[in-house]
Parts: structure tokens; sequence; C-alpha cells
């Protein structure tokens, strides 16, 4: 496999897996919680590491998943008090965990090698070099790694489509009709968990950040549907994964930010241009409009 | 500032650490309390991300690294981020957090790509920026504290000076336009206190952790007074405190500042909100369980003279039968009962004392009142807006009225009295 | 009482409140399309309609909280901008953050930062007209309180105190029974009618036409357009409440207009 090849593969897997998950953040209102989460795992990976000596991706995730799972509940239980708003909630639950992890690298992990920076903002470029044998060849592991998880996350969609599609729309309705609002929840902000950990090793955190967000919000511009509008995550995902390592390869530039700053032009394109939603097509829709249209008389 | 240094009994790098730490608290305590009270906690966490590009390209643009420029960098950044946020959330379909959400990851990534940019054209020379990722009090010269100590003395007498018509944007943005405030430039006031505030503190916690500082002492101070003004002062004194504690345990135990900091931030918040005298949690679930406590006592008293009255005095098992309670539940408002004198135990009969024969009385009066409150009470004049308590009628409503509510009720036929007869009662 | 000819009210006062030609619309609708209104001073008037009519709007475009497309609004006569010491406005409290550090005395010296000036401390007229407004509504015993240890009626007491701190002759109040118990609301109009006895206009979006019919003195039937205004048996006759209500809506002020899902 082709070093190109395989970088574009690790970044379109995680588009996809990102895709996937994107639009029920955005649509349940849980992007920042998201963003929260993706922070939050950070002392997960450190206990891990202290713990089994190792970074195995399995112990790694699991242990991010935990913490996921920590950084929730933690929230919820401080919004429950009725004396603290959400946004505060997240404000104060993701710092600490991401704080604690923090000392706990510099602690006790300083002079091995775990280092945050790579955590962060990984370099995707790297890829190719971090190989695994499968079957005897040779593949870049975060294929094979991301591959589980975009297909863990379709399974997860396709177990729950309705499920999804319900308590996203209306999630009182959904309790009453026994679909467990609450735990469908939790499982998809511990896919969101899963899929950032098994991502930041090959991007780095804030990409897999973006790539959850900003797709997401560019397709919520352009659809009006949910299915078309996991499809079209997915695709602006991939132009922005295509799109990014081509333009970076000409430039000379980082990858991964390649990537994020064209997912954020598309969202911007989206923003201004969307069929029905651009602001510049609604102002020259109005504009037309006032320039003659009559409203209909009544009585 | 030399002066405030020396007085420190600390050596000069660690004075410089608390120094900072404590203006971070305060700056981050008072202006962040304009964000997190208008719910706009993660717009801080957005435009603390935004820092980053901010001062990359403050670099990029002047080759300078000293503190101003990057500062101005800093602010020039978070009031881009802050405009774009509104621009995307006036479109209407994007939700805030969708906009917020946008603008961080963007931002951030930006200023992830223009680091590692310069890392590879620039080695020696980006080293600084990336101290705004996670903080570095330890790079703090006597010159940044002076920055940052002017921009929070002048924000804070700004915030003095103006304090009204930031309380009523605040609270009630429509109302304050009505009384012709500008309410666009009061938001863009309270944004660029925000990012002020961020500036200030970046360089102590980094850009990830800063929107803690900015929650922390908004949150503590709230649960300790109910006036803006006041709540405003202790959460300048709150940011203080923590971020003081903070470098001192940083300091000795050779931990990255920022990240105690935070901690011990999260540790007083959370007291705060358990622990809060008449609003915390550890208070309430006292109220609550008081409560319960006497619920379960008063109707215990009052199965009991059911009982009385129906018959024999009953035991405690017979008791439990009749009232359909748990045995523990019985037993133990049977103890508080004993303990009040209510009760008196006779072999395993228990019967009710005089003491007690009258404060059931009492309650049957009690929740008789309320009764006539809800069939004649609409028609009662109340001098003023009090809310009758069902739990207590008399108390809530004042004896005046009470008197009244009777009479009322008399003149509609019902017998006034002191109370129904338990038969009557159980019939409803 | 006026017909809905006529300009002015008892004692030849201009109409407390008049909108000539308003439109004002949201992205892509409009929500006041060349509105006509005239409320006459000293009259308790009701603006009804039904949802997305644009009754909240008139009152925001009023105090200036909406930028309008066209027309003109007048209050005693003058351009409204000028006049805005003139009006006091009650928005919906949907708004509030009800833990929000304040007490009810503090929400009501709101009311007197406009007059004092918003720089200066409040003199002792200042604060006596504070507390007079929270005896009026009934608030005195709570004065102390934080807002949120309030019912929801006394709340919105709070906020018709505000207003009359204010010392206006025309109070604007936007759903002020929304939420509230049915003795309050009682309690409430009462009120509302007292001031209007006392001389000030009093104009109040409100959704039940059979308290409008029974308490209020005129009325602004409004669906994107005026449907009627005028006194309550004219403007509120069967006709103009089947145009208004029976026929197209104006549409919901919708923002996602279809989530199909």
């Amino acid at each position: 496999m082709s070093d190109d090849l395989a970088i574009i593969l690790t970044a379109g897997l995680l588009a996809t897996a990102c895709g996937l998950l994107g639009p029920f953040l955005v649509l349940r209102r849980q992007v920042l919680l998201s963003d929260a989460v993706s922070h939050a795992v950070l002392p997960g990976i450190v206990l891990v590491f202290l713990l089994f000596g190792s970074r195995a991706p399995l112990a790694v995730i699991v242990g991010a998943a935990c913490f996921a799972v920590i950084c929730v509940l933690g929230i919820e239980a401080l919004r429950n008090t009725g004396l603290v708003h959400s946004d505060a909630a997240i404000g104060l639950v993701f710092p600490v965990l991401f704080a604690l992890g923090v000392i706990g690298v510099t602690r006790f992990a300083g002079n091995v090698h775990l280092d945050l920076d790579s955590t962060i903002y990984g370099e995707i470029a790297f890829t190719p070099f971090r190989t695994w044998e499968l079957f005897g060849v040779e593949v870049a592991r975060s294929i094979p790694l991301l591959g589980a998880v975009t297909a863990i996350n379709l399974v997860l969609l396709g177990l729950f489509w309705k499920e999804l599609k319900a308590i996203t729309f209306d999630p009182g309705f959904a309790r009453v009709n026994g679909l467990r609002p609450v735990l469908i929840s939790r499982l998809l902000l511990i896919a969101v968990a899963v899929t950032a950990v098994t991502a930041f090793e090959s991007v780095g955190a804030i990409l897999v950040v973006t790539m959850l967000i900003v797709p997401a919000a560019a397709s919520y511009l352009l659809t009006v549907r949910l299915l078309p509008m996991v499809a079209v995550s997915v695709a602006i995902g991939w132009v922005s994964a295509v799109g990014g390592y081509g333009s970076a390869v000409a430039l000379d530039a980082s990858i991964g930010g390649a990537m994020g700053l064209v997912a954020a032009a598309c969202f911007a394109l989206a923003l201004l241009f969307a069929p029905r939603y651009g602001r510049v097509t609604r102002l020259v829709r109005r504009a037309r409009r006032r320039g003659g249209a009559r409203l209909p008389v009544q009585g | 500032m030399d002066r405030l240094i020396d007085l420190l009994p600390l050596d000069y790098t660690e004075s410089v650490v608390l120094i900072g730490a404590v203006i971070l608290g305060v700056a981050a305590g008072v202006l962040g309390a304009f964000a997190v009270l208008r719910q706009r906690s993660l717009v801080g966490d957005a435009l603390s991300h935004a820092t980053l590009p901010g001062v990359c390209v403050a670099f990029i643009a002047t080759g300078a690294k000293d503190a101003p420029t990057l500062a101005i960098g800093a602010a020039a950044a978070g009031l881009i981020g802050a405009g774009l946020i509104l621009a995307i959330e006036r479109t209407g379909r994007i939700r805030p957090d969708a906009a917020i959400g946008v603008v961080l990851a963007s931002f951030f990534l930006l200023g992830i790509v223009l680091l590692t940019f310069l890392a590879n054209y620039n080695n020696a020379n980006q080293a600084g920026l990336d101290t705004y990722l996670f903080g570095q009090a330890a790079g703090l010269l006597k010159g940044d504290l002076e920055v940052m100590g002017a921009l929070c003395l002048v924000s804070l007498a700004l915030v003095t000076i103006f304090f009204r018509p930031l309380k009523a944007a605040l609270f009630d943005i429509s109302f304050a336009g009505s009384l012709g405030l500008p309410v666009r430039l009061l938001e863009l006031a309270m944004t660029a206190m925000l990012v002020v505030a961020i500036v200030i503190g970046v360089r102590t916690v980094g850009a990830i952790l800063m929107v803690a500082m900015l929650i922390v002492p908004t949150v503590t101070a709230r649960q300790l007074t109910d006036r803006l003004s006041v709540m405003l002062a202790l959460a300048g004194l709150v940011g203080a405190a923590v971020g003081s504690t903070g470098a001192l345990i940083s300091n000795s135990s050779g931990l990255p500042t920022g990240p105690v900091i935070v901690v011990v931030g999260f540790v007083v918040a959370v007291a705060a909100i358990l622990l809060a005298p008449g609003r915390g949690v550890a208070w309430r679930a006292g109220k609550v369980l008081r409560e319960r406590r006497r619920a379960l006592n008063e109707g215990v008293l009052i199965d009991l003279e059911t009982a009385l009255h129906a018959g024999a005095p009953p035991t405690v098992d017979e008791l439990v039968l009749t009232s359909g309670r748990s045995v523990s539940g019985v037993n133990r408002a049977l103890r508080d009962l004993d303990r009040a004198g209510a009760i008196e135990r006779d072999g395993d009969r228990i019967h009710l004392s005089e003491q007690g024969a009258a404060a059931v009385h009492a309650l049957l009066h009690k929740r008789d009142l309320w009764s006539v409150w809800l069939e004649h009470g609409w028609r009662l004049e109340l001098p003023d807006a009090r809310e009758p308590d069902p739990r207590n009628l008399r108390q809530t409503l004042g004896d005046e009225s009470t008197e009244r509510l009777l009479d009322l009720a008399a003149a509609a036929g019902r017998p006034r009295g002191p109370g129904p007869d338990p038969a009557g009662e159980e019939g409803r | 009482m006026s017909d809905g000819g006529e300009r002015t009210g008892p004692a030849g006062r201009p109409p407390a409140l008049e909108v000539r030609r308003l439109t004002a619309s949201y992205s892509t609708r409009p929500v006041l399309w060349d509105v006509d209104a005239t409320v006459p001073a000293g009259s308790l008037a009701a603006i009804v309609g039904p949802n997305g009519a644009g009754k909240s709007t008139l009152l925001k475009a009023v105090v200036g909280l909406l930028k309008t497309d066209a027309g003109h609004i007048l209050i005693e006569g003058r351009p409204a901008a000028t006049a805005l010491d003139r009006v006091a406005f009650v928005p919906q409290r949907d708004e509030v953050d009800w833990d929000f550090p304040i007490t009810v005395r503090e929400v009501v010296e709101m009311g007197r930062y406009r007059a004092a000036g918003w720089l200066r401390r409040l003199k002792a007229a200042d604060r006596e007209a504070v507390e007079l407004a929270i005896e009026r509504v009934g608030m005195a015993p709570y004065a102390r309180r934080q807002i949120g240890e309030l019912s929801g009626g006394q709340r919105q007491r709070v906020f018709i105190a505000r207003a009359l701190a204010q010392e206006a002759p025309l109070m604007l109040l936007d759903e002020p029974f929304s939420g509230v118990d049915a003795r309050t609301e009682a309690a409430l109009l009462d009120m509302l009618a007292e001031f209007r006895d006392e001389g000030r206009t009093i104009v109040v979006v409100h959704h039940d036409i059979g308290t409008v019919r029974a308490r209020f003195d005129w009325a602004v039937l409004l669906n994107v357009r005026t449907i009627a205004c005028g006194p309550i048996a004219e403007a509120l006759s069967d006709d103009s409440l089947r145009r208004a209500y029976g026929g197209v809506t104006g549409g919901e002020e919708v923002e996602d207009p279809t989530w199909i899902g």
C-alpha cells in the first residue's frame, strides 16, 4: 500500500466514523459535550499507561470510555443539583479531568514516550510508518483500528436507527414509549469517546473534534432529513480528507490541519450558499420578494 | 511591581507566578461572570482556544514575541471569533452550541497548523508560543505582570463605573433595550471583558483549561450570595484565593501550575455547591429529610388518632396494618413522638397523651383550613401577594386573613369550628 | 369612550400609541405587513390574534428592540424613538434566568435607572418610587427575596412593579398572564384597570378573547395585517374574529420549518 493511500484511507475512515456520529451530536445539541468528552479522556489514557505500561489500543480505549462516562456523569450530577447551568457544568468537569491527565503525564510519565503534543495534534503523516502485521501483510495500523471503529459506529446506527431518530426529535416521547433515551445517549457519547481515542493516535484530538462537528454542521445546513444528513456529513468528511491531503501536499503544510481547514471551508460555503438556508441565498430571495411581490390579501 | 515581588517571602520566580495567579483569579472571576451569568461560558472556551492562532499570527506578522504584541494578537483573534459565533448563530439554523463548536474547532486547528508551520521553519523562535496551549506560569516576566495588572485594574474600574447598565443588560436585555440602552454595544462590551480575562489568564493556565477559571469563581460566589454586586466581589476574591493556593501548591510540589489551579478551583466550586448554607446540596437534602420525617410523624399521629377513635388503643403491628406504612417507618415515628411527649405506651398498646391529642387536633384543623381555602379562598381579598402554604395556612396567610376566610366560609353555611370530626376527615 | 374613527380620547389627548403602515419581517417572511393601529389615551387595550400574528413583534417594534422595514410609530404624537421615556415595557418572562443573583427590590430599581441617570446613585425620590411600586403590587413582604424563590404570579407582579417605577404614561405588557394562576390573573387585571383609571394607557398582548371581551376597552385584532382596531364590541365582532382566526393564518414564526426526520 502506498503511503499516500494509507494516509487518505486513514483520513477517510476517520471522516466516516465521525460523520456517522456528528449529526446526532449537532441535532441533540451535544456538540460541546462531545468536545468536552474528547478532552476528558486524557486521564484515562494516562491511567492505562501507568497501570499497564503500554499504549495497547484496546486497553486505552476502555480507559478512555470509562473517563468519558465519568465526564458525562459528572456534568449531569452538577446540572441535577439545580445550582449550575449546563454550560457551566461542562466547563467545570472536562478541564479538571484534563488537568488531572496533564498532572499525571508530567509527574509520572514525563520521561517516557507519552507526549501530550501528539495526543493533541497528532500527525497523520506518520501513519504509514506505524504498522502492524496482519495476515502477513504490513499495514498501517490506523487503518484496521479506524476501520473497526467505523464498523462499530455503523452497527450502532444500524441497530438503533429508529431509536436515535426518535430520541433526537422528541426525547420525552421516546422515554414514555420505552425507548431508553438516556441509555442510547450514553452509548452515543461512548462511541464518540472511542472514536476520539482511536483517532488520537493518528490524527490527534483536535482534528477528531473538528471532523465530528464541522461536516455535520455543514450537512445540517444542506439537508432536512436525517438519513441524507448523515450521508452528506460523511461525504463532506471525505471531501475534507481528500481535498485536505491534496492541498497539504501541494503547499507542504500539515496534512491534518489542511483537512480540518477544508472542512471549515465547506461549512463556510454551506453557511453562505446552501440552497435553502444559506445566508446569501436568503438575502437574494428576500430582495427578489421585496422588489414587487405582494402578500395575498386576506378575507 | 518590584516592591510587591520583594514583599513576598518567596524567591523571584515563585513570587511572579503567585502574583500572576492572583491577577488571573481576580480578572477571570469578575469578568468571567459576565459570560457565566448569560450562559455563555463555553464561548469563553472557544475564545480561549482562539488565542492560539491569534498569537501565531501576531508573531508571524511582527516577528516579536513580547507580551503586549501577543496579547493584542490574542485579543484580536478572540474578538473575531466572538463575531463569527454571533454571525453563525444569526443565520438561524445553526444553534449556539454548534456555532461555538465550529469556531472553537476551526480556530484551534488553525492555531495548531500555524504552530507546526512555525516549528518547521523557525525552530527556536516559536518555542514561546506553545506555552499558550498548556500555560506556563514559570515563563511569566515582570513585564507580563505589569500588563496583566494594568488590564485587570482598568477592567475592574470600568465594571464599577458602568455597573448599572451592565447589570440591566445581564439580567434582562430586552428591558434594558426598552430603556434606551445600546444593547449591541453592551453585548460587545461584555464580550470584550471576556476577551480581556482570557488574555490575562491564558499564559498561566493555557487555552484548554482557561474556561474553568472563568466559571469556578462565579459558580462558587453564586452559592454564597443572592446579590450581584456582592457576588462579583466574592468572585474576585475566590478567584484570587484559588489562584494563589494553586500557585503555592504547584511551587512546593513541582507540578504544573495551570492544572493545579484548575483542580483547586474545581474542589472549591464543588465544596460550595455541596455545603452552601440555605442553598447547597447538603443543606437541601437535610431539609428534605426533615420534611419527610415531619410528614411521617404527623401521618402516624393521625393514624393513631383514627385507630383510637375506632376502638381500643392499637399495638404497633395493628398500627402498621391499618396505616399501610412500613414497620420501620412507624417505629421511627413512634420514637420521635415518644420523645416529644405526644404518646404514652401502655404495655404494647399506644395511647395519645394530652399533648398528643392537642397536636392531632391542631393538625386536623390545619388540613381542614386548606380545604376551606380551596373552596372559599378565591373570594378572599389578600392585602398583598402572599400565597398560602398548604402545610401551614394560618402562618403564611396571617391570622387576620385566616379569620376572614373562616368568616367567609361560615357565611356560606359552613359550620365554623375548631375542626371537623374524624369521620368527616376519613370520608374525604 | 370614542369610537374607532376618532383619533383623540377624552380631554383631547393625542392617542397614546399610533402605528402607521408598519412592516417588519424575520428572515424569510413578513411578520407585520402594513399595519395601522391606534390606541386612545387612557384606555385598557388588548392586542389579540392567532400565533405568529406579530403581536409581540409589534410591542418590540414600539420600544425599538426590532428594526422595522417601513412605517412610523408615534407615542403621544411624537416619534417613538424620541419618546422612550413615555413608555414602560414588560417583556415576556420566558427569557429570564430565575437563578440570577438579584432581589425583588433590585429588579424594581431597574425601572428608575433611566430617570436617575445610568451612572449616578439613586436619589431619595427614586427609592421612594421603588418602594411605592413594590407596595402597589403587593410584594412589600418579599422585597428582599431572590426572584427564583417566588411563584409565577409573584414574579409577574415584580415585573409590573418595575414598569410602574418608570412612571410612564404608556405601559406595554407582552403576554403577562401566561404561567400565572387564575387568582393572580384576576388581581393583575384589577390592577391594570386601576392604572387605567389613574390616567395611564395600558396595552396588553393577550390570547384569551373571553377575558378581553369582559375586561378591556379597546382591541387591536392582528394577523400580520390589522383586521380590526377599535372599541371591544366593534373590533371583536364575529366577522372580524372569523377573518383573523378562521382563514389563512400568517404562519408561525418557525425557524426550522420542516424537520421531517
